[in-house]
């Protein structure tokens, strides 16, 4: 009985496993391009609507012309798991290397969405010289750094969205702004333990603290922490008026909803909050997330009016996928394959050489404002005019919505300060 | 103050992600891995039993313990009880199935960080000038009556004795007439119980992911170690130790070194005392 | 039972062959070195083909991955049930050997060549050295301890931002062509594969086998135990680092993640499917779990489910693995006998 049961499954397994490897029909002039995201998590599948969206509108106005010929897009998505803990970096290589070599990708969009994996992706994007625009997550600014210091073995890596230290600056005019305004002094620090947050913790404090401000407390904590208490005592003791968290764990949630009940006189300023990005946080929190500020990295992954562009995006993002753009990784997943289009177009060719070339020289107005690639680090250069460069975009729940409260230039609110804090 | 507040809270938040990992071990010497998974899982099922079948949340929830103690009884009766005995088969089995639930339900849709519990009292209270909402307090006073109550069972009911005979000598249970398979399911249907309890009372301070699975586990392992595995009440007080550890290193060290913390506890209990604080020696047993 | 069914019972019994191989007669004939020879040189020549059969060089990487969790299975299973210490902290000997030869690769700019071999007995020593104090551990009390021991050590780099921190080191040098990376870790195992198979039958493995069978007996003969489990370990322990460089050197970066619970979980899998205490089993497993993994892939987040219940359908109606039933069914014929 045992070995019978034992036979039926794996004869499953095995149907199950010739079902998988049947090649997957596809046009055969298409030009695909290999996605490596971290699916389950949220700036992983954000890409992927941002993609598909994108190509499905690009094959719908008949496709790309390379040298005269008319050719489709073709997305392949494959999940790197490396958002998760206990997951090697090396099985998202492997998943890189599995998008090169098995799916014939001509161009590798997305990730790895880790930065750390996607800095241990840079080696093989150059080994086998596949041109690589990194869309989502990867905020840390060695990304570009190291493309600028060995900018002939790196060429093929850009990065469409905003860093970590543009988040930093982005942050900090606020800050500045709030100083005038309220006169705010004490700020306290709280980021997860991983590179780009701990990173930007600590230029955030450095900044911060070369212009006056009172850093009241830097706390690090390591990913899956679920308990913040004492953090938020040491800032409400020490007077704090914000707290900037770079944080985008789940479990920072927990910090948002203790951050409410206790009613804590200071302003929660988060960046890549991925817990507060989402359309659905108010429903989540029942209304305690309110006056959450959160930096959604480029525009249009929330409402405004950064460009013309601008809510086209985000309306069909939202028909198309049933919810609105939800963070990191949506607008500027979406852009990439548009600006990748225009460089095939111009180059006539795929090959990776002309395209990095071609990619050097974009300047195109986006869903985020005007796009161009710094020639040296192929990092898009940012602006706070959506007329100059790439815009960021902070938003600030109030009453149940996203309200868009920086760059001015597309601000369609104020920041709000929570009734218990009003002097 | 504020130490002793939140140190209270978070020892006890340990505790109850604790119990049911050592009561099935205590019991049936099984290290249970699927127990992070069983958290998650009853997390979800009290989400979807309030928002997809509108039941109210005091239903939702004691329907979520009975599910969730099912579910664990059946994963015993049905596949962990055939390896019985053999710990790295039982390790490797109950990881994988914790792991088949948890990645089942995030394919399943469940993820994000939008699914959360409401909070059984809203507000907040001051106690000595340190604000703590009621959720919290609450934690506490469950934590405690969860900890008087078992003690109860154990002490005063037939099956809870039964489950103390087994515990402490299998053969003489089974002599006595214990039926000892049908005590592990037990054991295992209450472990889980109490993961779910844990669940529906520590959720709604934070959301419903499925990594948080992955987290209880190591957490529980680590005060059932520190406390002795298969002592109960070993695994309440090392909750203390551990939980009063973390907040005076974020005090007084620093938040990121909580995990090393934590961690260089285990290494150094093992080492020197492989039974636990509070484990009952067994020199032979453990060491050569 | 009722009457005239008559009560019968499988009978195992060894194949003639299988007695005549037993001893030097073997060498009399060549059907009899062919018994012996066939599946000793299936697998050798069927790991060093498999590269060259396989369809494009994706599969050939997922080989040269699947040789690596191999070294893993391989070090897992010695230990295990030879030594009778398992280790649950199999990514602590990859996150070791990766570090080491990162370390040695960027800061003294030695080739692959050096690094290699150099991390796996430099890594050898220093964990080692690190497990000696729980070596008096039995158990699950071991296993428990081991499996700490790997997330220590990411933390420690993490919170002390130590070797990269948590962005690792880059600029390492990969492996000087295909073909040596390819064939690296292939030779590799089989050479620590059979080197293993003969250590466990000499007097070394007849002690360490002692020590897991009764460690109390083996004391009282006046020897040394923990010195036995501390020389087991250095063995196991290397095999861990050999794999963790390789990886390094493939990947041409290390990183905290080095020390990830999938190093641990998926060579016990791999030991579990392959037949626990046979060595060549391990490696099995792992030519069968790894490339399944990689064939789920499509499924996105499902691939895992599937994963665990193929594994958790194997522990349960197969615990054995595959390895010990293949044998038995190579070496002994079933029959019905009437009782």
């Amino acid at each position: 009985m045992n070995r019978r049961r034992f036979t039926v499954s794996i004869v499953l397994v095995v149907a199950a496993v010739i079902m998988v490897l049947a090649p997957a029909a596809q046009a055969a002039d298409s030009i695909v391009l290999g996605c490596p995201l971290s699916t389950a998590f949220l700036y992983g599948w954000t890409a992927e609507r941002g993609f598909r969206l994108a190509v499905d509108e690009i094959n719908a106005a008949g496709g790309v012309s390379v040298g005269g010929e008319k050719r489709p897009f073709a997305v392949e998505v494959i999940d790197t798991r490396d958002l998760e803990p206990g997951v090697p970096v090396s099985e998202a290589l492997l998943a890189v290397e599995k998008l090169i070599l098995d799916k014939k990708a001509d161009f590798i969009l997305g990730g790895p969405v880790r930065s750390e994996a996607a800095l241990a992706a840079m080696p093989l994007l150059s080994k086998y010289k596949k041109v690589s625009i990194v869309t989502t997550g990867v905020l840390t600014p060695k990304y570009s750094a190291q493309v600028a210091a060995n900018y002939d073995k790196f060429k093929y890596c850009f990065r469409i969205h905003g860093e970590a230290k543009h988040l930093v600056g982005e942050m900090f005019a606020n800050f500045g702004k709030l100083k005038k305004k309220y006169g705010f002094n004490n700020l306290f620090i709280i980021a997860q333990d991983v590179s780009h947050a701990r990173g930007a913790a600590a230029v955030m404090e450095k900044v911060a603290t070369k212009s006056g401000w009172n850093v009241t407390g830097v706390e690090i904590y390591p990913t899956g922490a679920t308990d913040f208490s004492m953090g938020l005592i040491k800032a409400q003791k020490s007077d704090t008026e914000i707290i900037n968290i770079w944080m985008d764990m789940p479990e920072s949630a927990i910090l948002l909803k203790q951050w409410y009940d206790m009613k804590l006189a200071a302003l929660p300023f988060g960046s890549t909050l991925a817990a507060a990005e989402q359309p659905g946080f108010w429903k989540a929190t029942d209304g305690k997330g309110e006056f959450t500020l959160c930096n959604v990295v480029n525009a249009g992954n929330a409402p405004s009016e950064a460009t013309e562009w601008t809510m086209k995006f985000y309306n069909a993002y939202a028909d198309k996928w049933g919810v609105a753009p939800e963070g990191l990784g949506a607008s500027s997943s979406y852009m990439a394959v548009y600006v990748l289009r225009d460089a095939i177009e111009r180059a006539g060719s795929l090959d990776p050489d002309k395209i990095v070339a071609e990619l050097e020289k974009t300047d195109v107005m986006g869903v985020y404002g005007r796009l161009r690639f710094d020639p040296k680090s192929h990092q898009v250069i940012p602006a706070t005019d959506p007329k100059e460069g790439a815009v960021g975009s902070i938003l600030q729940w109030q009453d149940g919505k996203r309200v868009v409260v920086y760059p001015e230039s597309i601000a369609t609110g104020e920041i709000l300060l929570p009734p218990w804090m009003k002097q | 103050m504020d130490i002793l507040i939140y140190g209270t809270i978070n020892s006890v938040a340990l505790a109850l992600y604790a119990l049911g990992f050592a009561m099935v071990y205590g019991v049936s010497r099984l290290p249970n891995f699927a127990h992070g998974a069983l958290y998650v899982l009853s997390g979800f099922i009290t989400w979807s039993l309030l928002n997809s079948l509108g039941l109210p949340y005091a239903v939702a929830i004691v329907l979520t313990l009975l599910l969730t103690g099912i579910i664990g009884a059946l994963i015993y009766q049905l596949i962990l009880i055939r390896i019985r005995g053999m710990e790295i088969s039982e390790i490797m089995a109950s990881y994988a199935i914790g792991l088949a639930i948890l990645e089942g339900l995030r394919w399943g849709g469940f993820k994000g960080m939008t699914y959360t519990l409401p909070s059984f009292i809203e507000g907040s209270t001051t106690i000595a000038g340190i604000v703590v909402d009621y959720q919290r307090l609450l934690v506490v006073v469950i934590g405690a009556a969860v900890v008087g109550l078992l003690w109860l069972f154990t002490h005063y009911t037939r099956t809870g004795l039964a489950l103390r005979g087994m515990a402490q000598d299998e053969r003489a249970a089974l002599m006595l007439g214990i039926d000892s398979d049908l005590m592990a399911v037990v054991a295992m249907g209450f472990g889980s119980m109490l993961a779910a309890l844990a669940a529906v009372v520590l959720l709604p301070l934070g959301n419903i992911v499925v990594e948080a699975g992955y987290n209880v586990l190591i957490l529980a392992i680590a005060v059932c170690i520190i406390g002795g595995l298969g002592s109960w009440m070993g695994s309440v007080i090392a909750a203390f130790l551990i939980g009063f550890a973390q907040i005076l290193t974020v005090v007084y060290l620093g938040a990121h070194y909580q995990m090393v913390v934590a961690l260089l506890a285990i290494i150094m209990t093992l080492i020197l005392k492989p039974s636990g604080l509070f484990g009952r020696q067994k020199e032979l047993e453990e060491r050569v | 039972m009722t009457e005239g069914m008559e009560q019968r019972r499988k009978e195992r019994v060894d194949r003639g062959i299988k007695v005549r191989t037993d001893s030097l007669y073997a060498l009399l004939s060549a059907g009899e070195i062919a018994y012996l020879a066939l599946p000793r040189l299936v697998l050798i020549l069927g790991l060093l083909l498999l590269p060259l059969v396989v369809p494009g060089m994706y599969w050939q990487r997922v080989i040269t991955i699947t040789c690596i969790y191999g070294l893993l299975a391989v070090s897992f299973d010695f230990l295990a049930h030879y030594v009778g210490l398992v280790s649950l902290g199999g990514a602590f000997f990859v996150g070791t050997g990766g570090y080491l030869a990162a370390i040695a690769n960027t800061q003294m700019g030695l080739s692959p060549w050096l690094t290699v071999p150099s991390a796996a007995l430099a890594g050898g020593v220093l964990c080692t050295l690190l497990l000696l104090p729980c070596l008096p551990l039995r158990g699950v009390y071991f296993a428990i301890i081991s499996l700490m021991y790997p997330l220590f050590s990411a933390r420690v780099i993490e919170a002390l931002d130590i070797l990269g921190g948590t962005d690792g080191i880059m600029g390492i040098d990969g492996f000087p062509n295909r073909i040596v990376e390819q064939y690296a870790p292939v030779v590799l195992l089989l050479l620590i594969l059979f080197g293993l198979r003969r250590l466990v039958t000499t007097d070394f493995g007849l002690v360490v086998r002692g020590v897991k069978d009764n460690d109390q007996a083996i004391r009282a003969s006046g020897i040394n135990v923990t010195y036995f489990k501390a020389v087991a370990v250095f063995v196991s322990a290397s095999m861990g680092c050999l794999g963790g460089a390789c990886l390094v050197h493939i990947y041409m970066w290390s990183g905290i993640s080095q020390f990830a619970l999938d190093f641990s979980i998926l060579p016990i899998a791999a030991t579990v499917i392959g037949g626990s205490g046979t060595l060549v089993g391990p490696v099995l497993g792992c030519l069968i779990l790894v490339p399944i993994s990689e064939m789920l892939r499509e499924f996105g987040t499902l691939r895992i489910v599937f994963y665990a219940l193929i594994l958790v359908a194997f522990i349960i109606f197969k615990s054995e693995g595959l390895m010990v039933w293949g044998r038995r069914k190579y070496h002994q014929f079933e029959r019905w006998t009437r009782i």
